[in-house]
């Protein structure tokens, strides 16, 4: 057998080489498509300058102004990060008491270490033992982390939009807010607000989770259907094993025990599950809301079940948590399946 | 546990020619280069595109696969802020190869000086312990066989394309893909397909 399939992948395949690219191949550089890494300021390159005699003087104070200009901008392309407890690895270097992490690296906690995040000016970010997460951008108005693992605790003071946070089963949005947010081994997670607002999305599917709710997240769904911490703990049941459920049968049998659980502060979970039930089940779920909070004027049971936007967006709105509008500008918040 | 290797007519072939030059394909990363060091963030961007997966297999073979990508970061960072330092933009892809290595070394000698974490963290994807074990096996190859086979295998690169990275000759790379197969089935105890 030649060489040429080890060489390019030409001619007769390989089995041994196919079968170690096969396994081997799950190695490959995540970063080959990710942008390249935020730039520091390249060194001034001080044996030219012995030959600029009498204009030293004034080179010199550009090239501090320069200077100033080049630390501000390499600040401002990192977070100050310092060590709570124990000690969190910043990329491969240990840090001890204050750092800074740039675009591109990553956090590490061990067992026993924490550490806090200082999100440019507007929040912090704790990072909870056991967690690893990147900072992936941060700029005027957008930054974003990536949590792998672990925990992370967010106190943001900023319009909505500006801080998110990807996780292998949903991209977490701040709209102005403090939260938790958990990934597992696998890639499931748990977000509990504990102010304002997040939005979590994945694939189009999203889910609006206000202050006292917490909603799962699963790695091949995307996020669950949000609900109340104070809810009846047997309809938060029903309403995961609802959500992670493929079989038709035991969706709706699911769904009825949500139903039958669901109490008067529980519209907003409701409202979520207009547009993700099947389309049989579709009745019950706009009944049981309409028994919870009245269609405001102008809106029609017919026009909720074919998923009118207009109509969804009026009953949000009676929800009392904001209007549908004002979440539009910088994100909708229809679950999948809505018309727009 | 080192493996005793049987050096000699499976010598690795690691040496770069002298005066190679990019190969085509690459007649730009000269201009390249000199708009990277002119301070060109976009050109250094398309040098990062080119060299990211030849400057991860070579941190791959050497390091733990959790601190990697993170090393990645580092090296191109640093080829960054020492560019003016290449005479020959040429020489570009053995300079930051070479970067990588020097940076697995310091890298390796730090974590003796700290605490031990496990070898590989969980997080992600699982990956496969017979996968980690192959890796395990590549890791105690020769250096150039170990990296060549990396940047074929895992990352992928035809032997072209790795031969105008590493600047090593076409034959070389081919040298060591045989050789380094070669070993690496031994190794695992594979009998060749015929």
């Amino acid at each position: 057998m030649s060489d040429d399939y080890l060489w390019d992948g030409s001619g007769t395949p390989d089995p041994d080489v196919q079968r170690l690219e096969a396994l081997l191949g799950r190695l490959r550089a995540p970063l080959a498509g990710a942008p390249a890494p935020s730039l520091p300021a390249q060194p001034i390159r001080w044996r030219t300058l012995r030959y600029l005699g009498p204009a030293l003087a004034t080179a010199a104070a550009v090239l501090v102004m320069i200077g100033l200009t080049l630390r501000t901008t390499r600040t401002a392309s990192s977070w100050e990060v310092a060590s709570l407890a124990g000690q969190p690895r910043v990329g491969s270097s240990a840090l001890a008491g204050t750092g800074r992490i740039a675009v591109g690296q990553t956090l590490v906690t061990d067992g026993g270490s924490q550490a806090r995040m200082t999100v440019g000016t507007i929040g912090q970010v704790t990072i909870d033992t056991n967690t690893r997460v990147r900072l992936v951008a941060t700029r005027d108005g957008h930054h974003q982390l990536a949590l792998e693992r672990g925990t992370l605790h967010a106190v943001i003071n900023a319009p909505p939009g500006q801080f998110v946070v990807n996780t292998p089963s949903a991209t977490a949005t701040d709209l102005g807010c403090a939260y938790t947010l958990h990934v597992d081994e696998d890639g499931a997670g748990y977000l509990s607000v504990t102010s304002g607002w997040v939005a979590l999305e994945l694939h189009g599917r999203e889910s609006l989770v206000p202050v006292g709710a917490s909603c799962r997240t699963d790695a091949k769904l995307g996020p669950g259907t949000p609900s109340y911490d104070d809810a009846d703990a047997e309809m938060r049941r029903a309403l995961d094993e609802f959500d992670l459920a493929r079989d038709p049968t035991a969706r709706s049998n699911a769904l009825r025990v949500v139903l039958d659980h669901a109490g008067p502060g529980d519209a907003m979970t409701l409202w979520h599950l207009i547009a993700r039930v099947d389309a049989g089940d579709r009745a019950a779920v706009v009944d049981a809301l309409a028994e919870l909070l009245p269609m405001p004027a102008g809106v029609t049971r017919e026009a909720v079940l074919r998923l009118d936007a207009a109509a969804l967006d009026q009953w949000w709105n009676a929800l009392g948590l904001g209007e549908a509008s004002w979440w539009r500008n910088f994100k909708a918040p229809y679950p999948a399946g809505a018309s727009r | 546990m080192e493996h005793v290797l049987e050096i000699g007519r499976l010598y690795p072939v690691l040496t770069v020619p002298r005066g190679a030059t990019l190969n085509s394909g690459r007649g730009n990363d000269a201009a390249t280069i000199r708009a990277v060091a002119a301070g060109d963030e976009d050109a250094f961007s398309r040098l990062y595109a080119g060299y990211v997966r030849m400057v991860h297999a070579i941190l791959l073979g050497r390091v733990p696969r959790r601190d990697v990508d993170d090393l990645v970061q580092d090296v191109f960072i640093s080829a960054y802020t020492r560019i003016g330092e290449l005479r020959d933009a040429a020489a570009f892809g053995g300079w930051i190869a070479a970067i990588a290595r020097n940076r697995a070394t310091d890298y390796l000698r730090q974590s003796r000086e700290h605490v031990e974490l496990p070898e590989e963290l969980p997080g992600g994807d699982p990956i496969e312990a017979e996968t980690l074990a192959i890796l395990d096996v590549v890791r105690k190859l020769p250096e150039a066989y170990r990296e060549t086979l990396l940047m074929r295998l895992v990352e992928g690169m035809s032997g072209n394309e790795i031969a105008e990275r590493t600047g090593l000759t076409p034959a070389s790379v081919r040298v060591n893909l045989h050789r380094g197969m070669k070993l690496l089935r031994e190794k695992l105890g594979w009998q060749r397909h015929e």
